[in-house]
């Protein structure tokens, strides 16, 4: 069980700080709870107290969405409902309402942020390879002689290993900005034991660009997430795909590389079946979301339960 | 206790309360506002039985510090219908049959409404992922489903009203759609489960649970818990004034652990306080010193010699042997053209029901002490309860609560005596509430088994011997093994009329969670084997596994292993059926086949794999980019 004497919800960046700094490690950080509540339980943290918990999610300077010429910018309070509901993550950030309809499920999107997510720094968090993908770069704000202090970190230095990120005692983030990736292609694939409610087993996210003849990958991202430690890119293939033409042939080509990343110590050789078929698969599918089809035998092959 | 001042609107009433900081939405709306309708059933977001409306939009009511929907307005169960006429949700929810325990109704009539606001022409994927964070263990969905088809229907005027009414009585309810009586009181939240009920000057318990697989307690000192500020009473073993050891069938079980303890989840002490944080405190400033015993995790490890030995009357750690004998087995084996041997394991499994066990003790006025709890054997209780608290049974009385939800796992007595003893010790009404954890670890589960099957046949497809050597793992306490293995003996070699049968039902004490009643009783895991062996003698003698079955049914009049004579037997009317809905098609290599090549997918009465973006499909479509009013109003950013 959760308890403690304060629930503070300041309602600015500098009333956040001077809570942060009057509790110190006696505090605790929460946006939506949908992590930090679950945790105090038992079997995992068992009973915990905080003298106070900090809710962030009403500080303004950590809200919103916005284009930013080339950059998305999302507050760090953005819920995973946004994915679906915000108009320009729906058109700017187009595998986020894929991620999204995979994610938890219709309630727990509606206060789950993507902050928290990032934060929360779960190998199988899905938010994460997603934002991955779109070269995330989160800012983080910290607080010093009464002055907010910015610092800039990319999202694929941030996560250092499970539940741990570079995120210094009394630093927050403030947002995440991205790279637009209007006109892509864009899919999420995921498994876990059933539909919702559910920790990857294994996650993809995929967005793909095409040149001008609509004949040769121009830009592909591909991140995971539930095969190791850290969600990644996969950059091989990414490289192997750039200006190569769209066949099933070359598709499977680049969804084979993949096979290797799976780092698991459990259900190892499951993982990279599943892992090398998701990746052929998302990229058909973010291919299909263009309007092209790629008609590849194994693409449409059942993808087992976990 | 700090407390803070909360403001809310709930169902349209405006409250201002102080309360701990630290209570969630769903605390404040069942403990300070006494609206039980939406349930606890999991506390960590996964089940949806606390699902509520907080400014209109649907969320887990056990994920939310109610400081977090400071001035918000809420909507529970109790605020969809209006003057006591429900809404047409809950009406198609009573109509279909959509509830059955009922625990996880008022969170699933919520998400339903939200799913039907959100688009009112939902379809059925739709509607499936808008239910997707509601979990129910009775219904299997499809009537709830149905429900809210129907009530869509209605609103939209596809039906008329008197869809939702009640079908008039054609002479006979076989065949009918009838509706249950307890529905109205399921959908609207009003029915109270044990969790529900508070008494004036109520306590709350809990219980210290044992970390260790097997050990001795060389020293159990209750004293500072017991001198804490606001707590009441704390229960040991001693506290026990009658006969401290009960079971179905076995008498091995103390209510708290006495001098050692068994298995990792046993009780050891009962702190009674003020409220349940006061309580948890309490429990751990209970000093416990274990003396680590050696301790054994596997039944057939369990009966070696030198195994560790869990009870004194069982060395051995045997508790029931149950055997059958019919025949002369080893000759059948050897008429036999054919003998396939396999071994089959099954696996511990949790019921899982929505609601937690839970409890309400109290005296009455004559000294009467009464407990009402989700028993599935109140009677049963009740006698052992009068042995243990030393009263003549007129005094003791149980009362059932609604049960959200038991397929067995509520018939074994687990804490109704700590509970009875709480009231008599305090003289103060008394409520336990487990959490989903303590359920896990806390209650009876399913036996696990081996089987060592062995089975002789004939070139034709008849059996001739079957023998079926199962070993069971019953865990700490015998509780309900004993029948669990009578009925896997009775009924392990299926409906099948075989000459020689040899069955051993054996259920053995080990370090794990006890094992106990659970759905079908022993019958399930005897006869999976049964029907997973017979698909491989099938595959031996290359003949079509429903020949195999049919070949072996008994037959109307047949006498059963153990001497029953049946009178008409429905198996192979039942085994026709099967094979004409599932297009059985003779020879197929059905068992090599897997996904979309499989020849009886896909077809009518099949269902679909459940599919996800239901509603990712409208926002792509361009004409409608942004999602409903709703969806935009929820988002803050
Ligand atoms: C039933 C259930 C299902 C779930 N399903 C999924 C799923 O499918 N996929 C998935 O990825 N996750 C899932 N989750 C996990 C969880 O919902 C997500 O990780 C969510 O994004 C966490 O966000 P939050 O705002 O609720 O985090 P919180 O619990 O509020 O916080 C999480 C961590 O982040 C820190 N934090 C939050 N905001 C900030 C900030 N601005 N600056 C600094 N630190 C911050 C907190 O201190 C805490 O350490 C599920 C959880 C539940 C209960």
């Amino acid at each position: 069980m959760l308890t403690y004497d304060q629930y503070l919800t300041p309602r600015s960046l500098a009333e956040a700080f001077e809570a942060i700094g009057r509790f110190g490690a006696a505090a605790r950080v929460v946006a939506g709870a949908t992590d930090v509540l679950p945790w105090a339980r038992e079997g995992r943290a068992g009973d915990v107290h905080y003298a106070a918990v900090i809710d962030v999610s009403r500080i303004p300077e950590l809200c919103g969405v916005e284009l930013r010429g080339e950059r998305v910018r999302l507050g760090a309070n953005t819920t995973i409902a946004a994915f679906l509901a915000n108009p320009v993550l729906v058109e700017h950030a187009p595998v986020l309402k894929h991620c999204a309809v995979w994610f938890a499920d219709d309630q727990i999107r509606e206060q789950a942020t993507l902050a928290g997510n990032l934060v929360n720094a779960s190998p199988a968090a899905d938010a994460t390879p997603a934002m991955l993908a779109m070269n995330s770069v989160l800012t983080l704000y910290s607080s010093a002689n009464g002055q907010v202090r910015t610092r800039s970190v990319p999202l694929d230095e941030f996560v250092l290993g499970p539940g741990q990120t570079r995120l210094q005692p009394g630093e927050l983030v403030g947002s995440i900005e991205c790279d637009s990736m209007a006109g892509y292609g864009a899919a999420f694939e995921k498994v876990g034991h059933r539909r919702s409610l559910v920790i990857s087993t294994v996650c993809v996210a995929a967005l793909v660009r095409l040149d001008f003849a609509q004949r040769d990958f121009d830009d592909v991202r591909i991140a995971v997430a539930a095969v190791g430690p850290v969600p990644t890119r996969l950059t091989e293939c990414e490289a192997f795909l750039q200006g190569k033409p769209v066949q099933p042939d070359v598709i499977r080509g680049a969804a084979e590389l993949a096979a290797d990343r799976v780092q698991s110590r459990t259900r190892r050789e499951y993982r990279r079946e599943v892992l090398v078929n998701f990746v052929e698969r998302s990229i058909t599918d973010a291919l299909a979301e263009l309007g092209i089809s790629v008609s590849s035998a194994s693409a449409t092959k059942e993808v087992q339960h976990a | 206790m700090p407390d803070i001042e909360i403001r809310l609107t709930v169902n349209g009433r405006k409250f201002a309360r102080r309360c701990a900081p630290h209570l969630r939405l769903l605390d404040f709306v069942r403990e300070e506002l006494h609206l039980t309708g939406n349930k606890e059933g999991c506390g960590a977001g996964e089940c949806g039985t606390c699902s509520m409306f907080v400014n209109g939009v649907l969320h887990k009511s056990c994920l939310l510090p109610v400081a977090k929907a400071q001035d918000a307005e809420i909507v529970t169960v109790e605020g969809l219908a209006r003057e006591d006429e429900l809404t047409i949700l809950q009406r198609a929810f009573h109509k279909a049959g959509a509830s059955q325990c009922g625990y996880c109704i008022p969170g699933m009539v919520m998400a339903a409404t939200a799913t039907l606001r959100r688009n009112p022409h939902a379809d059925l994927e739709e509607i499936k992922e808008g239910l997707g964070g509601n979990i129910c263990r009775c219904t299997g969905y499809q009537k709830i489903f149905a429900a809210v088809e129907l009530a869509r229907d209605v609103m939209n005027g596809a039906l008329p009203a008197t869809a939702l009414e009640e079908e008039t009585y054609r002479g006979s309810y076989i065949g009918a759609s009838v509706r249950r009586l307890d529905a109205p009181s399921k959908v609207s939240g009003a029915l109270r489960y044990a969790a529900d009920m508070t008494m004036p000057n109520m306590l709350h318990m809990q219980v210290l649970r044992s970390p260790m697989p097997h050990a001795r307690i060389a020293a159990l000192d209750v004293s500072e818990a017991a001198t804490m500020a606001g707590v009441e009473t704390v229960l040991t073993c001693n506290d026990v004034p009658g006969v401290d050891n009960y079971g179905v069938f076995i008498d091995d079980q103390p209510v708290m652990a006495r001098g050692v303890v068994r298995y990792v989840g046993e009780g050891i002490a009962a702190v009674v306080a003020e409220n349940p944080l006061i309580a948890r405190a309490a429990l751990a400033k209970i000093k416990v010193r274990f003396e680590e015993l050696p301790a054994v995790f596997d039944a057939e490890e369990a009966m070696q010699p030198g195994a560790p030995q869990l009870h004194d009357a069982y060395p051995g750690n045997v508790c029931k042997h149950t055997k059958i004998r019919k025949g002369d087995v080893e000759r059948g084996f050897a008429e036999s053209d054919l003998i396939v041997e396999e071994t089959y394991e099954t696996q511990a499994i949790e019921h899982a029901y929505l609601e937690p066990e839970a409890g309400l003790a109290y005296l009455d006025a004559d000294g009467t002490v009464t407990v009402q709890a989700p028993d599935q054997n109140i009677t049963h209780h009740r006698h052992m309860l009068a042995r243990i608290l030393n009263r003549p049974i007129n005094t003791v009385r149980l009362i059932m609560s609604p049960v959200g939800g038991g397929f067995g796992g509520k018939e074994d007595m687990l804490y109704q005596g700590m509970l009875a003893l709480a009231a008599i010790k305090t003289r103060r009404p008394v409520r336990y509430v487990f959490t989903r954890e303590e359920s896990f670890i806390a209650s009876a589960k399913r036996h696990p088994f081996r089987i060592r099957y062995r089975m002789g046949l004939r070139k034709d497809g008849r059996i001739l011997a079957t023998s079926m050597y199962m070993i069971a793992d019953g865990g700490a306490y015998a509780m309900s093994g004993p029948g669990v293995m009578n009925k896997a003996a009775i009924l392990g070699a299926g409906p099948y009329a075989i000459p020689n049968v040899r069955m051993d039902a054996i259920c053995v004490y080990t370090n794990n969670t006890p094992a106990g009643a659970m759905r079908s009783f022993g019958a399930f895991q005897s006869e999976f084997s049964t029907e997973a062996h017979l698909d491989l003698c099938a595959e031996k003698l290359g003949m079509d596994p429903i020949e195999l079955r049919r070949v072996n049914a008994m037959r109307d009049g047949a006498i059963t292993h153990t001497q029953a004579q049946l009178g008409s037997v429905s198996l192979l009317r039942t085994i026709e059926a099967a094979a004409q809905a599932a297009r059985w098609a003779p020879g197929e290599p059905h068992r090599q086949t897997r996904g979309e090549q499989r020849p009886d997918l896909g077809g009518n009465d099949t269902r679909k794999p459940c599919t996800l973006g239901a509603r990712l499909a409208r926002i792509t479509t361009p004409a409608n980019t942004v999602g409903s009013a709703s969806e935009r109003k929820a988002v803050q950013t």
